[in-house]
């Protein structure tokens, strides 16, 4: 679809470029460009984000009329959350630039403080963010956002879920699969040293717990695809959230399972959780499920009465996997949550 | 959902009311509708406690579980699902406690147990979707086509009252002190509620019943404030930040501010005021911790600015919280009533990870210069220069008093206010309290022979203050309050405002203005009776009201 090019004018003349679609509203076409304008209902009615168009053409979508007085709107008034571009826009704002939020992806440098191996072939990389001026170090994120890790002057840059919760002490706390060739892996294994630094950006992505209520939450992960499930059960045992809660946890061999101990840990403080772990080629030993996590899913859905939200991380032909199956079953597309590890 | 409990509401259609998948404060509609269903729930604890209560055998902690619930359902304060469902749970579990109690105590008189109905006999549903489709039939729009839209607005003012009563009576209860009489009017309130009312002069009654039990709530939470912060006293408070580490505590509970005070001190890390927490600079034994050090920000409305810029960490104790933006969502804190999803509650006064988080946020670099407001003119102080207010009185050097006040909001036509307080003639006294203030309050009122031109008398509940004020004057001037050279210029948003006005009825006092608008729940046939029977009026312009409010004095 055509964008438009959108330019706001504050009333101490700083000027703010960006582009909206037609089927967009400008204030959310702000947001994602970052620019974060005063509104407040964002639906019409609080009047909160008046501005004046002084040149263009714009749909104005449904609003109260008391928002609006209709004076302000012959001179082209208009509520920029219910504004919709027909062209180029030119707009004022009736406030000062300092009046707006600009929110930037953050950039920061952090040392490397533990590398471990956890199962074969896969690290758990343990970062602290470099202490500001005064020796404090702040982890703000929200569960199952990724960070992209930067490694200084090399041409090497990967995005990684987070697998801690956000903390006061700086912490960043990744499990990374070791891919054979891969630009990251192999600095992982061959350079990587505690003490080193890396260059963060993020935290970013929108991938996180929905809050619909006390709806079950089943959890499926392949492989490394477990850390933003952690970081989303690690949350809810913080908050001690009641939801019941279920991990599908699946990888190809028992030796590749990791973060047993962890998952022990979670389950003492979250006591609702039941952890399912799923190995598709089971060696004799394996008392498990046998199968993927899909399998285990789709076996489970059968004989449920209460359809749950259903999160997905790991590589797409697992996530296709199960959102095929929770389709089958019948759980709403909104009830299924999903990131997807692709290659880099 | 279907709310029309504050001021912001939707009126983009010809029924005003939230009615969307999300309310105009952000609420979503299945938090709406659990909010309907708790409601439902406290009405059948009220119920068996009414009856159990006059048989001698109250349950107090039953009382305060439905302050608490009804706090949690205003404007502003709870957005976590969650929460509501387990409240839900435990408002059945508390009924069936007074319940068996009652059946006791009537069984130890000899009575026959009354069969009750309605919330009395109501079972929450096992999992959440059941229970929306049990709030779908409690909600206040419950019987409007039986009933009609004027008894169901009657039904919403008595409740939306109760909530505001019931939110002040938490505040006095948090800080020790309750009143078997208050919980007894919280009880009958309810019940009466619970047996669906069509009778409109039984409605109306009740009102007014809410406003007289409001006063003596306010009465008490007055007493509990004073009584353990001391009276409030005069005080410049500094507006401006100064060079560190940096906590913001927004809401009303004293309570929860003192408590933090306590485990800041020596820490280094300083403690701001937002919002309605402002007055708390004016008692002395807040005052006293000197690292209280300023009030950042404006009102309510400006939170998500002002919370993102505050390089600290945020403390929400009560209303009115917005939805907490990716810039501050890590480092806001809720604590009791008050909830939002994904956001850290602390239930217990145990601030640690609030410290925490202060500690490791960088705080303020640098001081800013410096720039104050003047608070604390409650009654002791306004009533300890009473002769020299009425000798300004009597020598005309004070022409007129009016009182500015409420809650602040976003809507444009607020602007009134600020008109208002700033257009009143240079003889008149602007008295203000609750959050509506900021609208004006660095303005430079100057003063009438020593007496200050605005007087800050404190957060929305003072209005016992006002009241106090107000009462002795017209002694002073052997008249009623009414006939004393005072205009009440009001500006509401939510449920407490509702409860304040409630409370300004019931004394009788009269010709109120109300804005920016009326209550969305008022038909045109209620504000009628209000418009006949309290001259209550809704604003005009600035400019108009002052004179016609001057006007009436010299009539």
């Amino acid at each position: 679809m055509n964008t438009h090019a959108i330019e706001l004018t504050t009333r101490d003349g700083e000027q703010l470029r960006f582009e909206c679609a037609a089927d967009q509203n400008l204030l959310e076409a702000a947001a994602n460009a970052h620019i974060i304008l005063p509104a407040q209902c964002g639906q019409g009615n609080c009047g909160t984000c008046y501005a004046d168009v002084t040149h263009g053409d714009f749909t104005l979508g449904k609003h109260n009329p008391a928002a609006l007085p209709a004076d302000d709107e012959a001179k082209g008034g208009t509520l920029l959350c219910c504004t919709f571009p027909k062209s180029d826009l030119r707009i004022d704002l009736p406030f000062d630039h300092d009046r707006i939020l600009i929110g930037e992806i953050k950039i920061r440098n952090a040392e490397i403080t533990a590398i471990d191996s956890v199962g074969e072939n896969t690290l758990r990389l343990e970062l602290r963010l470099a202490p500001n001026e005064d020796g404090g170090s702040v982890a703000e994120f929200e569960p199952g956002q990724f960070m992209e890790l930067e490694v200084p002057d090399q041409d090497i840059k990967r995005a990684y879920s987070l697998a801690n919760i956000g903390n006061w002490d700086g912490r960043l706390e990744f499990l990374i699969r070791l891919q054979p060739g891969g630009l990251f892996s192999t600095w992982l294994r061959e350079q990587a040293a505690v003490g080193q630094t890396l260059i963060v950006h993020g935290p970013k992505g929108a991938f996180g717990l929905s809050e619909s209520g006390l709806r079950p939450r089943w959890f499926v992960a392949g492989g490394t695809g477990l850390a933003p499930m952690l970081s989303m059960l690690r949350r809810m045992a913080e908050f001690q959230e009641p939801h019941p809660a279920r991990l599908y946890f699946g990888a190809n061999r028992a030796e590749e399972l990791f973060c047993q101990t962890e998952l022990k840990a979670l389950q003492a403080e979250l006591p609702q959780l039941q952890v399912i772990y799923c190995v598709w080629k089971p060696g004799n030993s394996w008392q498990g499920f046998c199968g993927t996590p899909v399998d285990a899913l789709a076996q489970d859905l059968d004989s449920t009465t209460v359809l749950p939200d259903i999160y997905l991380c790991g590589p797409p032909a697992l996530i296709d996997a199960a959102e095929a199956a929770a389709k089958a079953k019948g759980v709403p597309d909104k009830q299924v949550l999903s990131e997807r590890f692709l290659p880099a | 959902m279907f709310c029309y409990q504050c001021e912001q509401t939707d009126r983009s259609n010809a029924d005003s009311g939230c009615a969307t998948a999300k309310g105009m404060c952000g609420k979503d509609a299945t938090t709406s509708d659990l909010q309907d269903l708790l409601v439902h729930g406290v009405k059948g604890i009220a119920q068996y406690a009414k009856r159990a209560r006059a048989l001698n055998a109250p349950d107090n902690a039953a009382d305060d579980f439905i302050l608490y619930a009804m706090f949690t359902t205003l404007t502003n304060v709870n957005f976590n699902a969650t929460r509501f469902v387990a409240m839900i749970q435990e408002a059945a579990q508390i009924r069936d406690r007074v319940k068996a109690s009652y059946m006791q105590a009537a069984l130890a008189s000899g009575l026959t147990p009354e069969e009750l109905t309605g919330p009395a006999v109501w079972q929450p549903a096992a999992d959440m979707d059941g229970m929306l489709k049990q709030a779908a039939n409690v909600g206040i729009n419950a019987g409007l086509d039986q009933v009609g839209p004027d008894i169901i607005g009657l039904r919403s003012l008595v409740l939306y009252g109760l909530k505001g009563v019931c939110a002040y009576a938490h505040h006095a209860y948090v800080l020790g002190k309750e009143s078997n009489t208050i919980y007894a009017g919280i009880e009958d309130a309810l019940d009466f509620l619970s047996s669906n009312p069509t009778d409109v002069e039984a409605l109306l009654n009740q009102s007014m019943a809410l406003g007289t039990l409001n006063l003596e709530v306010m009465a008490l939470l007055d007493e509990a404030n004073t009584g353990n912060f001391g009276a409030q006293q005069p005080t410049q408070v500094r507006i401006t930040p100064i060079k560190g580490k940096a906590i913001l505590v927004s809401g009303h509970d004293l309570g929860d501010l003192a408590a933090l005070l306590e485990q800041t001190k020596d820490t280094g890390i300083n403690i701001y005021t937002h919002g309605e927490m402002l007055p708390a600079h004016a008692y002395p034994k807040l005052k006293a911790y000197p690292h209280l050090v300023g009030n950042y920000g404006g009102a309510w409305q400006d939170q998500q600015k002002e919370f993102a810029e505050f390089p600290g960490a945020i403390l929400m104790t009560s209303n009115c919280i917005i939805e907490p933006q990716a810039q501050y969502r890590q480092r806001i804190f809720t604590a009791g009533p008050v909830g939002w999803p994904g956001v850290r509650h602390i239930s217990d006064k145990n601030f640690a990870p609030l410290i925490q988080a202060a500690n490791a946020l960088p705080g303020f670099k640098d001081d800013i210069s410096e720039k104050f407001v003047t608070v604390g003119f409650g009654r002791d102080a306004v009533l300890g220069v009473a002769d020299k207010v009425i000798d300004a009185v009597k020598s005309g050097a004070i022409q007129h008093f009016f009182l500015v006040g409420g809650c602040d909001g976003a809507a444009p036509g607020r602007n009134y206010y600020t008109e208002f307080a700033e257009q009143a003639p240079q003889d008149t006294v602007v008295m203000t309290l609750g959050c509506a203030k900021y609208r004006f309050n660095q303005h430079d009122f100057g003063d009438i022979g020593g007496i200050p031109r605005l007087l800050d008398i404190g957060q929305c509940n003072d209005s016992y203050s006002a009241i106090k004020i107000a009462t002795a004057l017209a002694g002073a001037f052997e008249c009623g309050v009414n006939e004393l050279p005072l205009s009440l210029v009001v500006s509401w948003f939510e449920q407490k405002a509702a409860a304040v006005l409630l409370t300004l009825l019931a004394l009788g006092i009269r010709n109120i203005r109300l804005g920016p608008t009326l209550p969305a729940f008022l038909t045109p046939n209620l504000v009628q009776v209000l418009v006949d029977k309290f001259g209550l009026q809704p604003i005009t312009t600035a400019q108009a009201d002052i004179e016609a409010s001057l006007t009436r004095k010299a009539a």
